[in-house]
């Protein structure tokens, strides 16, 4: 079992992630490369450098520490952050107290996750709470999801998965028994569009939705709906008429196994464009910079159409 | 003619609507006549302006205010200073301004009345010069306390206790005990209370009477009857106790009105308990709806910003939460007006109480309502010996306080430990100590030695206050509605009321326990930088760019509040210690003192003259929030890591340390929203928090609001236990609450 992983982000008092009051680990590393992802820090695997440098005081400590050339100072003075020769040794990230060189992505163990975890246990028993897996992608790091996953279970928690079900079913298999709720993104049905927009085609992923339904756990799906990419009545529609099918089957399974697992249900998330700064500190092209952001009632537009397919939408 | 007449007929709703505009056009004159008030939205009205006269003087919370008094009041002097002092000239000279004080009568409202101005105001000299305590001078200096010596009020009178009697039976109640206690220090006191009653009485009288006028005229059949209503109740309040339900809202008007002038108290109480009789009676009588009800507790509330409790536990009754409880909070809903109602939430109360509450904060953004949890901090206070029965009558009725009311003294949030201040001279120490190399382990020890000699130095402070208050300026408003002072002839705040339990708060917390853990990290364990180069940086207040670089370092640990660091443990310490000291022994008078974490608006002053510290703060810059993290404390801002660190820091001998907290609108906009913030709440209190102080602010309108405060004339803030009308605020009290929403969003 790997006891630890890498996680860039945990926050507390998370009421967006799943039910009740939660603590949210993000965990680094995603297989796809959604243009528009607003946690572009999540998706390289590995530790990362983020460079701010409207907060650089000017003290020069990073250029002292680095042996590498990475940290210099331009003709004119500037103090410039040269990726290519950075050897990820963190000597100028220490050196940093201004907040301008952040280091996103560090190796924690399990049990410190579950400090942090528990530290905000009064919350989650009255509040239907617990913990969620994000990232990135939770399972990217699947033996270090399971072992949180599985302690948490141990402590009487709520758990939950954030994922993207880009990989096989092994995989998810492997934690599922130690999750209560599944939530899932399906970002388009069409395979090529998905590639487009994602970098990877759609198929493992709709597959892995269908997989679900064979199980008992509760499955929430969510589509970001992002201009260019699916924010028409059209596009929608096809996501809510998988999501239906789906809970066809899923009725059709209750009916077999003479169980009562819940149907899935669809949630539509309002693309936003927050995530400029961290793609300017990556050095990462943020392409969805210039996207309008759908408004409040055309969002309540899509999710009617989605809810015309006879499925649950949250609101 | 029956349409028209119908027509002009307004709705409760309608009538609050335009008794709100005119608050808010009474707020806009004041604020261009008075400039900023730093302090509660004091509810008076200015006087007539060719009685207005423009004074400097201090409110009753101590803080420097510019304040409007009024001419044509006869205060004559009993010093050589010009100044009055003692219960005899005090009563008396107050009684002039109640004779001398303008009708006032909004035909909008159920209920006659305003007040105009702050007796306190007219006071001149201070503190009585003979009364000489220059021996505690020394150490009140070098800690920067606030000692009390001087604060007037903030304990809680018992309301009903007036509302039984009536002015008749008060002033009956005086003449008979003159009889009893014939000393001259008591025949003085009785003097000053019957003049006070006679000044009300004349006060209320003359409103009746301009009611009467005003309904003669008065060409609206609405208004008309309204006033000619108001002029029989108060004919009838002048000597009378209330029958009805608007006749007790009447007669506790006058009675906070005149507190509030008298030295600023603005403790209600158990507002829902006390007006519960009279609702029940009214209601079975088929005379009082529940919309007339809210509407006349509004009106109550808008005359004063006083401090309210409503619902939770009260002697053997385990909840004593009502309709007229949710009345109340409906009221605070239609008002939208600054308020300081507190729903109390615990095991035995009504969790609809709670619900309503926080769906009401959301809705409104008005800062209002609060949270206590009365089961804790009655846990608290039985540990100081009295029975759970006793502890449970104590009512929430201030900032951040709870009193038995009408049965102790208390000098709440009046006296004040700055660990900053205590920090600062342990820190000096450390380096004038020439033998040793500094530690933390020997700025600790230091630290832990000037705290004991400045807990020392505020128990005798009290106990001076306490010998002396009554000669200089006596509690005469709040005697009257005591149990004891007019029986034995002596002041409340001279062992008048049965009991005497002094508070003493800490504050700076966050300031200090950051800088030892700074130190202990940055300088002993990681060993970045010397001792003398951290004093050196302390000293030039960070100054160039290498002092910034050590500031932000110095800064950048894992503060109080983060969660298990080396700042979360600081923090308990510094607490443990500090109500170990409070606890440790009486004042040397034998008084009980109890601890609590809060530093009120004193949170700039008590800045003001300390030096950098070495959690990374400048010079001159605020200390930390009472019992808060300082901002910024979690990249997440995690109200949660809020509420486990500031429970984890409470002293628990039944005075509180509030958890101040700020939350984005968007979190409760939905019913799951609602149910996450009130789980947020009882969490809270499940961990042993005791007060919480909530604003719902939207960061885009409150940094708008910062460029140009006269857009936004009806933004409420809680800047601390007291809300407050944003552009009313000096720049610095809106930097505070700014600097807190931008690390929080």
């Amino acid at each position: 079992m790997t006891e630890s992983g890498i996680v860039f982000n945990i926050q507390r008092f998370s009421v967006h992630d799943g039910p009740g009051i939660r603590t949210t680990v993000f965990l680094k590393g995603c297989t796809l490369h959604c243009f528009w992802c607003h946690n572009p820090e999540g998706i390289r695997p590995k530790p990362e450098i983020q460079f701010y440098p409207d907060r650089c005081i000017g003290c020069g400590a990073c250029l002292e520490a680095c042996e590498h050339g990475a940290q210099i100072l331009n003709d004119d003075g500037v103090h410039i952050y040269v990726r290519e020769n950075c050897v990820m040794c963190g000597k100028c990230v220490d050196n940093c107290f201004s907040g301008a060189l952040e280091l996103t992505g560090t190796k924690v163990t399990v049990d410190e996750v579950m400090a942090e975890v528990l530290a905000d246990h009064a919350f989650y028993a009255n509040s239907g709470g617990g913990v969620t897996l994000s990232g990135g992608e939770p399972l990217l790091q699947a033996d270090f999801s399971r072992a949180i996953l599985q302690r948490s279970k141990e402590e009487g928690l709520h758990t939950a998965i954030e994922t993207c079900g880009n990989y096989t079913w092994s995989h998810l298999e492997s934690v599922l028994p130690w999750v209560d709720l599944v939530m899932m993104d399906l970002k388009h049905m069409d395979p090529d569009v998905h590639r487009e927009v994602t970098g990877t085609s759609n198929e493992r992923i709709l597959k892995i939705a269908e997989g679900l339904m064979y199980t008992s756990k509760p499955v929430l799906f969510r589509t970001p709906v992002v201009p260019t990419v699916n924010d028409t009545p059209e596009a929608i529609g096809e996501i809510a008429a998988f999501v239906r099918r789906l809970s066809d089957l899923r009725i059709a399974t209750n009916a077999e196994t003479g169980g009562d697992a819940p149907l899935p249900v669809l949630g539509l998330l309002r693309f936003h464009r927050m995530a400029a700064d961290k793609y300017r500190s990556l050095d990462l092209v943020y392409k969805a910079r210039d996207l309008e952001v759908p408004s409040l009632a055309y969002m309540d537009e899509l999710r009617d159409v989605a809810r015309s397919y006879g499925i649950e939408v949250e609101h | 003619m029956a349409t028209r007449i119908e027509s002009e007929t307004l709705t409760y709703e309608q009538r609050l609507v335009s008794l709100r505009e005119t608050k808010i056009k009474s707020n806009l004159e004041k604020q261009a006549l008075t400039g900023c008030l730093n302090s509660d939205d004091l509810a008076f009205i200015l006087p007539p302006e060719d009685r207005r006269e423009i004074v400097h003087a201090i409110s009753g919370s101590g803080v420097p205010i510019t304040d409007v008094i009024m001419s044509g009041i006869d205060i004559k002097s009993n010093h050589p200073n010009g100044g009055f002092y003692g219960p005899k000239a005090c009563g008396e000279n107050y009684a002039s301004l109640l004779k001398g004080h303008p009708t006032y009568i909004d035909p909008m409202s159920s209920l006659a009345g305003a007040y105009m101005t702050n007796f306190g105001s007219f006071r001149k000299g201070g503190w009585k010069p003979e009364l000489d305590f220059s021996h505690l001078r020394a150490d009140q200096e070098l800690y920067q306390l606030l000692s009390g010596i001087g604060a007037p009020q903030h304990f809680c009178q018992d309301l009903s206790l007036g509302l039984e009697l009536g002015w008749g039976k008060i002033l009956e109640k005086i003449r008979h005990y003159r009889t009893v206690n014939t000393s001259q220090d008591a025949q003085d006191f009785y003097d000053g209370l019957e003049a006070i009653v006679l000044g009300m009485q004349d006060w209320i009288s003359r409103n009746a009477q301009l009611a009467r006028e005003m309904a003669e005229t008065e060409p609206r059949p609405q208004f008309k009857l309204n006033l000619l209503e108001m002029a029989e109740i108060n004919e009838r309040l002048v000597t009378a106790p209330p029958r009805t339900f608007r006749e007790a809202c009447q007669w506790i008007v006058w009675y906070q009105m005149a507190a509030r002038m008298y030295n600023g108290s603005g403790s209600l109480g158990k507002l829902d308990l006390i007006l519960q009789p009279f609702y029940e009676r009214d209601k079975a009588a088929g005379i009082l709806t529940d919309e007339e009800a809210t509407f006349h507790i509004a009106c109550l509330l808008l005359r004063d910003t006083a401090y309210i409790q409503v619902g939770g536990p009260d002697g053997d009754i385990k909840d004593v939460t009502s309709p007229v409880s949710f009345l109340t909070l409906e009221a605070v809903h239609l008002l939208r007006i600054p308020c300081n109602v507190a729903v109390a939430v615990g095991k035995d109360t009504d969790p609809a109480l709670l619900r309503r509450g926080v769906e009401i904060i959301f809705e409104d953004r008005k800062s209002a309502p609060k949270f206590i949890s009365m089961d804790n901090l009655a846990r608290g206070f039985v540990r100081n010996g009295y029975p759970m029965e006793l502890a449970t009558q104590r009512a929430y009725a201030g900032c951040h306080w709870c009193a038995l009311p009408g049965r102790e003294y208390t000098l709440n949030d009046c006296v004040k430990i700055n660990f900053g201040a205590v920090f600062q001279v342990a820190f000096e120490d450390l380096f004038a100590d020439s033998g040793d190399e500094p530690s933390v382990d020997r700025l600790w020890e230091l630290t832990t030695y000037h705290l004991e000699r400045a807990v020392d130095a505020i128990a005798k402070g009290l106990d001076f206050q306490v010998a002396h208050m009554h000669e200089v300026f006596p509690e005469l408003m709040l005697d009257l509605l005591c149990h004891g002072p007019i029986e034995r002839g002596v002041d409340a705040s001279h062992g008048g009321v049965e009991f005497m339990n002094l508070c003493v708060d800490g504050s700076a917390l966050a300031t200090v326990a950051d800088s030892f853990a700074a130190l202990e990290q940055r300088v002993e364990q990681e060993k970045r930088l010397t001792w003398a180069e951290l004093k050196d940086a302390i000293d030039t207040d960070w100054a160039g760019t290498e002092g910034e670089r050590v500031r932000l370092m110095m800064k950048s640990i894992p503060r109080y509040g983060s969660g298990g660091s080396l700042g979360d443990a600081w923090a308990q310490k510094v607490e443990d210690v500090f109500t170990e000291l409070v606890k440790a022994k009486p004042t040397p008078e034998g008084h009980n003192m109890i601890p609590g974490l809060f530093s009120w608006a004193s949170t700039i002053s008590l800045g003001k003259d300390l030096r950098a510290t070495p959690n990374g703060r400048h010079a001159g810059d605020p200390i930390s929030h009472g019992a808060s993290p300082d901002p910024g404390f979690r990249k997440d801002g995690a109200p949660s890591a809020m509420a486990v660190a500031v429970a984890s820091v409470n002293p628990g001998w039944g005075n509180s340390a509030p958890m101040q907290i700020d939350l984005d609108p968007g979190l409760a906009s939905d019913a799951d929203g609602v149910e996450n913030v009130m789980n947020l709440i009882t969490a809270h209190f499940d961990l042993g928090g005791t007060l919480i102080n909530m604003n719902i602010l939207d960061k885009e309108q409150i940094l708008a609001a910062h460029k140009d405060p006269s857009l936004y004339p009806d933004l409420i803030v809680r800047v601390t236990g007291f809300s407050a009308y944003f552009n009313r605020l000096s720049p610095e009290f809106r930097q505070l609450v700014v600097d807190r929403i931008i690390a929080e969003a």
